[in-house]
């Protein structure tokens, strides 16, 4: 009998073990309604518990607490949940979660996620009760707010513009000590850059020890290629199709292969995998690199010598205006599966659509801002007298295009264009060989 | 039919061991369960997506299968054999995958049975007072995590920090910044540099493991049978040759499979030193499965190469145990 006993216990222990796993239900309150034009609604004064997802970044994180902190103050029946994650984690804690339904109310995604997610039907369309398309678009830059708009539907808001071309770090003591002066004026050509950047550079024994220009990394090579295929006159995406085997994209190859004829780089020795641009440009392996300005927050604690004497240089436009291609940035998305939907959009729209507290947030994050109303005016003077080196950027993010809805952008960019191009830039490959290798393989990824 | 009425059941439990019975089944029971749930059921389940054009991000039915993630049953299969210039690019990085890996292997297993099976003759024959400090000092990097060995062999061959290129340097008098890892154009007999840089460090964490076997199984080789070789006259060659190494055929057979196997499998270090670079040269089949399983979340595609992989070990080993297959007792 005992041991029957024991046996029973045992199996019921090892099944509620085994059902037990999920994550906890995420709020206090009975099921919410179907995703429909308006999301779920709670009836009013009821408890409710959002969980919000994000990836590690405690300044990303500190912004998001102390807004949290001031909605649950103005709404005591709302109570705010963080769970972060490392940024590899958290990628693929989605992937696993969204299909098992255990995902938070609230998701913090990089605008080029947010669509594969939404097609999946993970993700739930902001309702127009909260704020219409139309109304977003008024609101905000067009490049951040790209990636969240997935067939003419809206599906989150971004808080951040990413931005990896446009200007670049520059060194300006290693400027002054090799004369070149150009660039106090501004850059208006090609050609007055690359009379700076060559001094810059230094090589010894033929090989080289500091580079002009550091623009071959991953990064660097994918948003250059694609910005001056746009300021060439060109339009690599258009429904669906990818084009970059033209005249544009030869023009923008050679451009870029110039940069490296005339000693700018050593596309050899830097590139990704040896002397990565941040790494370099603060190691001053390199005099001027092509990197965000989410480097300089990384890196001044570390180099705040050569982060003193760093400006960011705007890079000479090959077109009538400096168009290029951005990746969308940092946002919010609420889940299609919570049950809180309207609490966690008004929680979003908290945080994102009111210029006051976008621009806290920016300034926490130490971002670029997605909302026009934090690029120009007071607002606008805040963010510079905080970070002095967004100035450059805040003059021309209205330029920026979202880099356009690719079935899977990192593939795009990491496994295509970096590699073919940096093979390209390396002397293995023609031009014309690398432009048909990189359409037919972009364009197979939409099949 | 209730359980307890179900003859096998009620054999299972009676009888004159039963108490003996009944308690080898709730041993057994919760490993048999902890199987099915880790390894039993992820099998299975790895299997079937490789017939699915199956993607995480997308919303499927049961299990994730069916609905945005449809069935495609051999189609990931075929796409496999596509051998055109205009195939898409993870069919083209799939064949790349499997010829660097098949070489990759080619090179790792004779080269570490070429040095394993030397030192583990000299570790044996010295004195065994400093034998255990050899047998140490060769086992280290084993136990010396794969990521920590990549990085450490990085250093080595950095272009500008690297100590292979300063002592090029030094002996040159020039400063010397030949990418090891990174250089495409450097090909040697038709080898990329790049993984001969990858299967140094690979051989260099691996070798301890095969000598501690291969010193095992020398010292389970009686002292009376190589007496007699020395009493009819043979040499210390002809006692290696003739007595030892047919002797050690298991144990030979064992170690090229086993390295066979974890050569198939690399991944970590191939992942931190050249992440599949320069322009393929080093991209092994495990990190194509893990770039399109988990970055690129076609997971379909990845189960389906990952049951490729598993084909090939598992023919690759049958071959190798045939051809390799010695019965001895001693």
């Amino acid at each position: 009998m005992k041991t029957k006993l024991f046996i029973s216990l045992m199996v019921l222990a090892l099944l509620l073990a085994a059902c037990g796993g999920g994550t906890k239900p995420a709020a206090d309150q009975p099921a919410g309604q179907p995703a429909g034009d308006s999301a779920p609604a709670q009836p009013a004064g009821e408890k409710v518990t959002l969980r919000v997802w994000t990836h590690q970044n405690s300044s990303f994180n500190a912004g998001y607490e102390a807004l949290a902190a001031e909605y649950m103050k103005q709404n005591p029946n709302v109570n705010i949940v963080f769970e972060t994650f490392d940024y590899d984690t958290y990628i693929q804690t989605l992937q696993t979660a969204l299909p098992a339904k255990t995902e938070a109310d609230i998701l913090q995604m990089f605008g080029s996620w947010v669509c594969s997610y939404a097609e999946g039907g993970n993700l739930a369309e902001m309702p127009a009760s909260v704020a219409s398309l139309e109304e977003v678009k008024g609101k905000l830059l067009d490049a951040p707010l790209g990636g969240y708009i997935c067939d003419g539907k809206l599906y989150g808001i971004p808080q951040e513009f990413n931005i990896e071309y446009g200007a670049v770090l520059f060194n300006t003591r290693i400027a002054d000590e090799v004369g070149a002066t150009n660039y106090k004026d501004g850059w208006a050509t090609w050609d007055e850059a690359i009379e700076d950047l060559q001094k810059m550079a230094v090589v010894q024994d033929g090989v080289m020890t500091r580079a002009g220009l550091h623009f071959t990394g991953s990064d660097g090579i994918a948003t250059m290629f694609h910005s001056l295929y746009l300021q060439y006159g060109g339009q690599y995406l258009k429904d669906s199709t990818y084009t970059v085997n033209t005249p544009e994209g030869l023009k923008t190859l050679e451009l870029m292969k110039r940069l490296v004829d005339v000693g700018l780089v050593d596309p050899l020795l830097f590139n990704d995998e040896e002397n990565w641009v941040g790494d370099s440009y603060f190691a001053e392996t390199s005099a001027a690199g092509l990197i965000g300005p989410w480097a300089i927050p990384e890196y001044s604690g570390d180099f705040a010598d050569v982060a003193a004497v760093t400006i960011y240089q705007p890079l000479p436009s090959v077109g009538d205006t400096p168009v290029f291609a951005a990746a969308s940035g940092w946002g919010l998305t609420v889940s299609a599966n919570s049950k809180v939907q309207q609490a966690a959009w008004d929680f979003v729209k908290f945080v994102t659509l009111d210029s006051a507290n976008a621009l806290q947030w920016n300034l926490a994050s130490g971002t670029l801002p997605a909302l026009k109303d934090n690029i120009k005016g007071e607002n606008a003077q805040k963010l510079v007298s905080e970070f002095p080196y967004f100035e450059p950027f805040l003059g021309f993010l209205e330029y920026g295009q979202y880099e356009g809805q690719f079935p899977d952008r990192d593939f795009v960019w990491y496994e295509v264009v970096y590699p073919e191009v940096l093979n390209y830039l390396q002397g293995n490959a023609t031009a014309e060989e690398t432009l048909a290798t990189i359409e037919n393989a972009v364009q197979g990824s939409f099949k | 039919m209730a359980l307890s009425t179900w003859p096998g059941w009620q054999r299972l439990f009676s009888g004159r061991d039963s108490a003996k019975k009944r308690f080898v089944a709730l041993a057994i029971i919760p490993l048999l369960l902890f199987m099915v749930f880790w390894t039993v059921f992820p099998l299975l389940w790895g299997s079937a997506l490789a017939f699915f054009d199956y993607s995480p991000r997308r919303m499927g039915g049961f299990l994730g299968f069916g609905g945005d993630n449809p069935f495609v049953g051999l189609q990931n299969f075929q796409k496999m054999l596509y051998s055109s210039p205009d195939a898409p690019l993870e069919v083209q990085q799939f064949h790349t995958g499997v010829k660097t890996t098949l070489l990759f292997v080619t090179l790792v297993v004779p080269l570490n049975l070429l040095v394993t099976l030397p030192l583990a003759f000299m570790i044996e024959s010295v004195n065994k007072r400093v034998k255990g400090i050899f047998r140490t000092l060769f086992f280290l990097p084993v136990l010396a995590p794969s990521v920590g060995v990549a990085i450490m062999w990085g250093y080595v061959f950095h272009p500008q920090r690297g100590l292979l290129n300063a002592i090029l340097g030094g002996v040159t008098g020039k400063l010397v910044a030949i990418n090891w890892t990174g250089d495409p154009s450097l090909v040697v007999a038709g080898i990329p540099v790049a993984l001969f840089a990858v299967i140094v460090a690979y051989l260099w964490q691996d070798l301890g493991y095969n000598m501690v076997i291969f010193i095992a199984a020398l010292q389970g080789i009686p002292q009376t049978i190589k007496d007699a070789a020395l009493i009819d006259g043979a040499n210390s060659w002809q006692l290696l040759t003739r007595i030892v190494i047919p002797l050690l055929m298991p144990t030979i057979l064992l170690t090229a499979i086993l390295t066979m196997i974890s050569a198939f499998q690399v991944f970590d270090i191939v992942q931190v030193m050249t992440d599949g670079g320069p322009q393929g040269q080093t991209q092994v089949l495990l990190l194509h499965i893990y770039n399109y399983a988990f970055r690129y979340q076609k997971m379909g595609w990845a189960a389906a190469v990952s049951i490729v992989m598993f084909l090939m070990i598992l023919s690759i080993s049958l071959l190798q145990n045939r051809l390799l297959n010695t019965e001895l007792e001693y």
